[in-house]
Parts: C-alpha cells; sequence; structure tokens
C-alpha cells in the first residue's frame, strides 16, 4: 500500500477590495511527520508564496458594481505570468473585502471566476473572516503564538479598518470600523475633493465641519477630521464605552477586549505610513494616491503611541489579507479519520451543533436534540448537505462513542433517507472509531465522512475538499467565522 | 527526623511542622505527633488513621511566583506533561513539585508491581495464563522467562485457543498492570469490532501474566495465526503510568528479530485515545495482512 509521505498544493488567494485587487498563489506543504510506524500526524509545514500579482486597482463599473469580467482578465493575466493553468490549482478563496463586500457583487464574481478557480476556491465575504485572514497574513497570529504575547491586527484598507485579536495564535476577537485611506477622495497629488464617501460625511457631521466635492482643502483643514478617525480606530482598542462617532462607525459589534493587549499591528495599504519616520509633510504627498491613506496611516500611529500601544512590524503590509486569504484558509482535519465516500469535494456544507451542554446518556434523547434541532433550523427544507458538529462523546470511552453513534443515526434517520452523506466534524480524536461504530450498526450502504481536530464552532458553512495523503486527511475551509454572537 | 537530640534541632523541627501546617500540607493532628515523637527522643510511628490526603493544586496552576510572561509559561505548560515552570525555592524544588514527583514515581511503582486483578480479567471475560517468570520479582530478573509461556499455559492454550486464525490479541501486563486496566476497557472492543467489520477472522483474545513482547512469538508458534497483537503496558514514566503499546507482528519464526515488529505506542487518554487507537490498529493489522509483513519490512514496501 504505496503512500506518499508528503504532498505539495497549490492555493491561490485573491482578494477584491474596495480600492486594490490583488492574488497570489502559494505553495503549501503537506507532511506526515510522524514518520515510520506512528499513527500519522499529518500537517502543513510549509507555506510557500510562489507569485505575487501587481496590486491592480479594482475595476469598476460604477462606484457600487465590480467589474467582474475585469477581475476575471487580472486573474487569467496573473495565472499565465505564474506560468500556471487553473487545472494545475487544488484550492484556495476569493474573499470580497471592505465596502465591495456590502454591494452586491459576490455572485457575478463567483460566476466570471467559475472556470479559474481550480476544484475548491470559494468566495467569502464578510469583515469577521478578512479581518482575521488579514492578521494570519499579517504574520500578528504567529508572532501572538511565538511570543506568547496577545496581539491586536488592524488591517487599515480603502474603507474599513478590520480588527483581529490573537491569543497563542488563535484568532480569539473580531470588529471592523468604517474607517479607511479612501474615504475621502482627491484630485491625484492635488488638493481638490472629488468623492466624500458616507461615513467620511459623518465623521464631518461630528465634528461640525463642512467639506464638499470639488472643494480645495488645506492639510490643517484635513488634518483634524483624519485625526478624528484615527480617534476611533484606538478608541475600539482602548475601551468598550465609545464615542458617539466610533459606535456610528462601527460595522459589526466592538471588540469585547477579553484580553489585554500586548501588542499591535497595523496591516492594509496606510500600513507603510503607520512605519514611515515621518508623516506627509504637503497636500501632495497626502494625496499621492487620490485618497488621505498616509495622512490616516500617521495620524493612526500618533494616536497608538499617546494612549501608550507598542507597535509592531508586520511582515506584510498591504498583502495581509490575500496572503492570509492564500495559505491561510485551509485547516487539515486530523489524521485518523473516517472517510467511506465518493462525493468530495463538498463546498457550503451548513455546520449545525445540536449538542449546546454535554451529550445526553442514552441513544434515544441523544437523537431527540438532533431532531430538535434540525426542525428548529428547517433542515428538511434546505437543500443542501449538513454536517452535525460537536465536542465529542459524552465520554471517550468506547461505549459511550457507540452511543454517539446510534444516536447520530437515529437522529439523522429521516437526512439519511434522503440518500445524503451523514458528515460528522468531531473536536476530540475519535473520528475513526466514531465512523467504525456508524459503519458497524448500519445494514445498507451509507457514505460517511467523520472528521475530528477541528474546531468549527465559529462557522457557518464548511467546504471539505477531497482527501489528501492516501486518503488520511481532508482539507477544510471555514467560512463566515463571526466571534460576537 | 524521628529522633531528636538536641534543642536547636527541636526548634527546627517545631518550626518546620508549623510551616507545614500552616500552609495546610499538614494535619494539626499530624503537626502534634511528629512533635511528640520529636520531644521525647522516640521513634516515629506512622499512624494512618491520623494522616489525611494530599490534594495537590492542578497541574496548570502557575508555579513561578513572578513570571515575566505568564501567558508563555502557561503556553508551554499546555505542550507538555514534563515538570516544566514549577518554580524553585532557593536552589530546591518547592515542597509541592517534591510531593508530586514522590506520587508520580510512587504510582509509577505501582503500576509494575502490581497485578491486574481477577476482577478486571472476569469482567473483561479473558482467559489468563502465566509466563515461565512465577513471580514478579522474577519476570524483573529475568527478562527471559517472561518471554515464553509456562508450561501449564502452554497446554492451556493449545487446548483452548483456535488455530489457524488471521489475528490472535493477547494482552500483556508487561511493566503496567495499570496500563492494561486503564485502556483495554476502551482499546478492545473498538479493535475486535474494526476487525470484525473488516471481515477478518480473530481468535479470542487472552491474557498473560508476567509477560513482555516475545512471548507473543512463543503463543504464534501454537496458534498459528497470521498476525499477533501483544496489548501490552509499557515501562510507567513519572508522566503517566497508564500508557499502552501495540506490538504486532507477522508470522514470527525463530529468525525472528525485533525489526520484524510493528509498534503503537503512547496509548492513553493523553495520548492516542484508547478506542480511536482501536480503530487506528485495525488499519494497521489490514495493511500487515495485505502485505504480509510487518516492522521495518512493512515500511519498506509503503
Ligand atoms: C525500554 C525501551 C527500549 C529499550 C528496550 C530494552 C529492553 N530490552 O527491554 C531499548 C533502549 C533497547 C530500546 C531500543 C529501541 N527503541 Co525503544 N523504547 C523503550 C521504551 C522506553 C519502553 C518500552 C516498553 O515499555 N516495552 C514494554 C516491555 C514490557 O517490553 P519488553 O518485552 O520488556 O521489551 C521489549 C520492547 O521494549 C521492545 N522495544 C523497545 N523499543 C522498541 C522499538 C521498536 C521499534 C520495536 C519493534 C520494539 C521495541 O524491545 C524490548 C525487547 O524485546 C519505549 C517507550 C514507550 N512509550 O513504549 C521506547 C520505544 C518503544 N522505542 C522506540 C524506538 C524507536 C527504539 C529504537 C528503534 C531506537 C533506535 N533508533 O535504535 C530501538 C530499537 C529496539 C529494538 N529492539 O529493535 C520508540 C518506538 C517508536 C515507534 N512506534 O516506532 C519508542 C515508542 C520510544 C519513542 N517514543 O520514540 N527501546
Amino acid at each position: 500500500m504505496p503512500e506518499s509521505t508528503n504532498q505539495r498544493i497549490t492555493s491561490v488567494g485573491i482578494d477584491i477590495g474596495t480600492t486594490t485587487t490583488q492574488l497570489v498563489i502559494s505553495q503549501l506543504t503537506i507532511e506526515n511527520t510522524a514518520s515510520g510506524t506512528l499513527v500519522p500526524r499529518v500537517e502543513i509545514t510549509d507555506k510557500e508564496v510562489i507569485h505575487r500579482s501587481r496590486i491592480y486597482f479594482t475595476p469598476l463599473l460604477d462606484r457600487d458594481l465590480i467589474n467582474a469580467v475585469e477581475v476575471s482578465k487580472i486573474v487569467e493575466t496573473e495565472y499565465m505570468a505564474a506560468g500556471l493553468t487553473p487545472e494545475m490549482i487544488d484550492t484556495g478563496a476569493v474573499i470580497i473585502t471592505g465596502e465591495t463586500a456590502k454591494k452586491e457583487n459576490a455572485k457575478a464574481i463567483i460566476d466570471a471566476l467559475a472556470g479559474f478557480a481550480g476544484d475548491f476556491v470559494v468566495a467569502t465575504a464578510g469583515a469577521n473572516l478578512e479581518a482575521i485572514y488579514a492578521g494570519k497574513g499579517s504574520g500578528a497570529a504567529l508572532y501572538s503564538a511565538q511570543r506568547h504575547q496577545v496581539t491586536v491586527n488592524i488591517d487599515v484598507g480603502g474603507g474599513t479598518s478590520n480588527y483581529a485579536m490573537f491569543h497563542e495564535g488563535k484568532a480569539v476577537d473580531s470588529s471592523c470600523l468604517n474607517v479607511g485611506g479612501h474615504l475621502i477622495e482627491f484630485e491625484r497629488q492635488g488638493d481638490r475633493i472629488t468623492y466624500i464617501s458616507e461615513p467620511a460625511e459623518t465623521a464631518l457631521k461630528h465634528r461640525g465641519q463642512r467639506l464638499q466635492v470639488g472643494e480645495r482643502v488645506t492639510l490643517p483643514q484635513l488634518r483634524p477630521i483624519v485625526k478624528a478617525m484615527a480617534g476611533c480606530v484606538v478608541d475600539v482598542l482602548k475601551t468598550s464605552v465609545h464615542t458617539e462617532l466610533t459606535k456610528e462607525l462601527l460595522m459589526t459589534p466592538p471588540l469585547q477586549l477579553a484580553h489585554p493587549i500586548r501588542k499591535v499591528m497595523i496591516s492594509g495599504g496606510v500600513a507603510d505610513y503607520v512605519y514611515a519616520l515621518n508623516g506627509p509633510m504637503t497636500m501632495a504627498e497626502v494625496t499621492a494616491f487620490g485618497d488621505f491613506g498616509p495622512l490616516l496611516g500617521w495620524e493612526l500611529k500618533v494616536c497608538l503611541e499617546r494612549d501608550g500601544f507598542v507597535l509592531e512590524k508586520p511582515e506584510e503590509t498591504v498583502r495581509a489579507t490575500v496572503i492570509g486569504t492564500g495559505t491561510q484558509s485551509v485547516n487539515l482535519s486530523g489524521s485518523t479519520i473516517h472517510l467511506q465516500e465518493n462525493t468530495l469535494p463538498i463546498r457550503n456544507v451548513m455546520v449545525i451543533s445540536p449538542f449546546t451542554s454535554l451529550i445526553p446518556e442514552t441513544p434515544q434523547s441523544i437523537a431527540e436534540v438532533i431532531k430538535k434541532e434540525i426542525l428548529r433550523l428547517q433542515v428538511d427544507r434546505f437543500e443542501g448537505i449538513v454536517a452535525i458538529a460537536m465536542k465529542g462523546p459524552r465520554t471517550m470511552s468506547f461505549a459511550n462513542i457507540d452511543i454517539l453513534a446510534q444516536g447520530l443515526l437515529l437522529g439523522m434517520h429521516d437526512y439519511l433517507c434522503k440518500a445524503k452523506p451523514l458528515i460528522l466534524v468531531v473536536e476530540a480524536d475519535c473520528g475513526k472509531v466514531l465512523g467504525q461504530c456508524i459503519n458497524a450498526s448500519v445494514n445498507k450502504p451509507l457514505e460517511v465522512i467523520c472528521i475530528d481536530q477541528l474546531e468549527v464552532d465559529n462557522c457557518d458553512y464548511i467546504d471539505i475538499g477531497k482527501p489528501l495523503m492516501g486518503g488520511r486527511v481532508v482539507p477544510v475551509v471555514l467560512k463566515t467565522l463571526v466571534f460576537n454572537r | 527526623m524521628t529522633v531528636a537530640n538536641n534543642e536547636l534541632e527541636k526548634v527546627i523541627i517545631q518550626s518546620v511542622m508549623e510551616e507545614l501546617a500552616k500552609k495546610g500540607l499538614l494535619s494539626h493532628k499530624g503537626k502534634d505527633q511528629v512533635m511528640a515523637a520529636a520531644m521525647m527522643d522516640t521513634p516515629l510511628v506512622p499512624n494512618t488513621e491520623s494522616e489525611e490526603m494530599v490534594t495537590f493544586p492542578p497541574q496548570e496552576e502557575m508555579q513561578i511566583s513572578n513570571p515575566f510572561n505568564a501567558d508563555a509559561v502557561k503556553a508551554m505548560k499546555k505542550l507538555t506533561p514534563a515538570r516544566i515552570g514549577i518554580g524553585r525555592a532557593g536552589t530546591r524544588p518547592k515542597t509541592m513539585s517534591l510531593l508530586r514527583f514522590l506520587a508520580d514515581h510512587a504510582v509509577a511503582q505501582d503500576a509494575v508491581f502490581l497485578d491486574v486483578s481477577e476482577e478486571f480479567l472476569r469482567r473483561m471475560n479473558l482467559m489468563s495464563v502465566q509466563s515461565a517468570a512465577t513471580s514478579k520479582d522474577e519476570f524483573l530478573q529475568r527478562p527471559d522467562l517472561g518471554r515464553r509461556l509456562s508450561e501449564e499455559a502452554v497446554k492451556i492454550v493449545s487446548e483452548k485457543c483456535e488455530k489457524n486464525v488471521q489475528v490472535q490479541i493477547l494482552i500483556v501486563d508487561g511493566l503496567s498492570s495499570t496500563a492494561i486496566e486503564a485502556n483495554i476497557p476502551d482499546l478492545l472492543p473498538a479493535l475486535i469490532q474494526g476487525l470484525k467489520s473488516a471481515g477478518i477472522k480473530v481468535g479470542a483474545p487472552f491474557f498473560v501474566k508476567n509477560g513482555r513482547v516475545w512471548v507473543q512469538d512463543h503463543v504464534a508458534s501454537i496458534v498459528n495465526s497470521e498476525v499477533i497483537i501483544s496489548l501490552i503496558g509499557e515501562r510507567p514514566g513519572l508522566g503517566t503510568a497508564e500508557s499502552l503499546s501495540a506490538y504486532m507482528i507477522y508470522r514470527p519464526n525463530e529468525n525472528t528479530v525485533e525489526a520484524d515488529r510493528t509498534v503503537i505506542s503512547n496509548i492513553h487518554k493523553g495520548g492516542i485515545p484508547p478506542a480511536e487507537a482501536g480503530a487506528h490498529l485495525t488499519d494497521v493489522i489490514q495493511q500487515i495482512l495485505a502485505a504480509k509483513a510487518s516492522g521495518v519490512k512493512l515500511n519498506q514496501q509503503k
């Protein structure tokens, strides 16, 4: 039974943001690090970015609508530049972020990219997920694990600031504020305003200041409003009692601040100005890219330092989100799992977590809990496939695992009658034996995908990829992470 | 510490006892007993009734007085049951660390010297035979005796065990009876269920007392199974005394060397959970059967 100890997968990350669109292609090395006859332990051992695209301005049809055809042309050009064809891409993610995510662009982009995306690309949007990818791409997640210091990454882009707090490498908190470098647009290297966005209007109103499209502004006129916005960014880090303006600009619930913050990293388009030695001195410097990004970056640094936050430099600034998307969106299941299937990959599997506390004692009571949840979520009306997620059996004893298996089969009986596969995601290391127990108690063919050592608590949907490493593990993409529920 | 010869010593003993009592490590009764013995220069006879159990603080509790980065210590402690981040008292371990060390050592000794209980074997419905080592002492001093069955055992096995099965399962106490009692109830049913689902013919598992790994070769020579698997108690350490290994071999014979065996170690609740191990071992045995080889020979075929 030959089996390789090492496999490489090529992953693409595409980030379509308010201002910029980027793409990276990375190669992930997956290895069984437990050699010899030991129990396998399959891990992602290396992530190498093999191609970074140019940074493109996001092609727009008008202010609200992304030009999906142009986006697909960008992707095509970059694949060519990297010497890759769509068939060579194994996995990855498209993330539509910032302001653009609010607009109804997702569908058009998914359609336009369908042919480029390989087997396993997903389109995801949502500020929290974006924040986490950015923090992983910037290196904040790794930093928090290596230095054992709680680190907050703020990805400040064109339209939004996305916060992700990391504790020992894990995202524990996230939030999104409607502040970014592109909220007011100018003639490039000039001082004439060409556009004022809604959140910028809000900030102006709060300051009692008035600016209009077509107007020319001086640096002293512009600075206070940018300072106010930078102040809001820091406000979210400092306290849970926010100023009126911060409250209005928050797009998600604020950070819960359950952990004291040791370090702050800024990624995104304005990051380079946060870490610059000097701030912009003239309007021409401020509006070098037709917005006020450089000034926002500088004011943010001033504000953070004034309030005693310690800034750490990220490894990636403007490409943090796209690198995070390309390299971090794939999770691996545990290495002893039970797969009896021929449907993988499956996308958009709805995750349901019926057990809020300890798993009940008998198969009947387990089944009841499942049925109730199925009824509550109207799973019977849902065309797609669901996965049942849980921490683990009542105890790790064989008896309890077997009882859980019986309970699951009972509770899912009606669902399984529709010839759908039984998908289970367990946190505890018992996927293989749970699958075995299920297999031993059904008398008709049943597809069972029972994977373990994955936490899917915070996600609503997962994509499960084709098995890797001779069926030892499956890649899983978790979607729609929301911490503040 | 049983006899105090001079005043100074008595004072020292008294203050140490007071300190221990204050920290809750010694009951008042216990303290009085030690003091009385010290004052009267009589040997201290431990009175089990007056002694109270010491409960240890949880392993993950911070033992370092002024950690520079408490998160770092916590994260590292989470990664290993080793004795790290335990602080120190001057150049020595803290009382709690020392007591925990002694207690863990006692647990390890118990695991080696205790027998798997008759009640357990009955509950698990396991036939029991013995190796050629007739006592624990002999077992420890003469590894060679633990590697073959006693004459009586040879008779029982040849009479009672099914011959020519695909897989024979042995449960062997080895160096930890504790490991057997802790893991077999969850491992064995998972393994048997897995093998049966795979349509593999399995002989009735039985227990070998005072056995070592090689005893499987002797059993295989009698039952003539294709694969023989020993679930055997590992030499206990100070981290856990509950760890079990599975040693498997395909058709051992007089030329068999250690490298012909496949081993999966570290089966216990803090390592590979026993039930999951049972399911995994099913896979490994299937591979061995398919390759008609185990150990290094199996790896070379992969
Ligand atoms: C003691 C010990 C040894 C001793 C055995 C001394 C003896 N004659 O009793 C010595 C130092 C010789 C040893 C050597 C090796 N060991 Co060793 N050993 C252990 C240890 C600590 C305890 C084993 C035990 O309790 N056995 C139970 C008692 C009752 O068995 P026994 O019949 O008294 O003794 C036999 C077994 O211990 C067996 N044995 C010991 N190690 C190994 C390793 C392999 C691969 C095999 C097949 C058998 C085997 O050989 C003994 C004689 O027959 C385990 C750790 C653990 N968690 O289990 C590692 C362990 C089993 N050993 C291991 C390894 C890798 C080895 C070596 C291959 C190291 C090397 N690179 O040379 C060699 C190979 C030994 C061989 N015989 O071929 C690994 C096995 C990993 C794996 N699953 O493949 C373990 C799990 C340690 C680890 N975590 O890495 N080992």
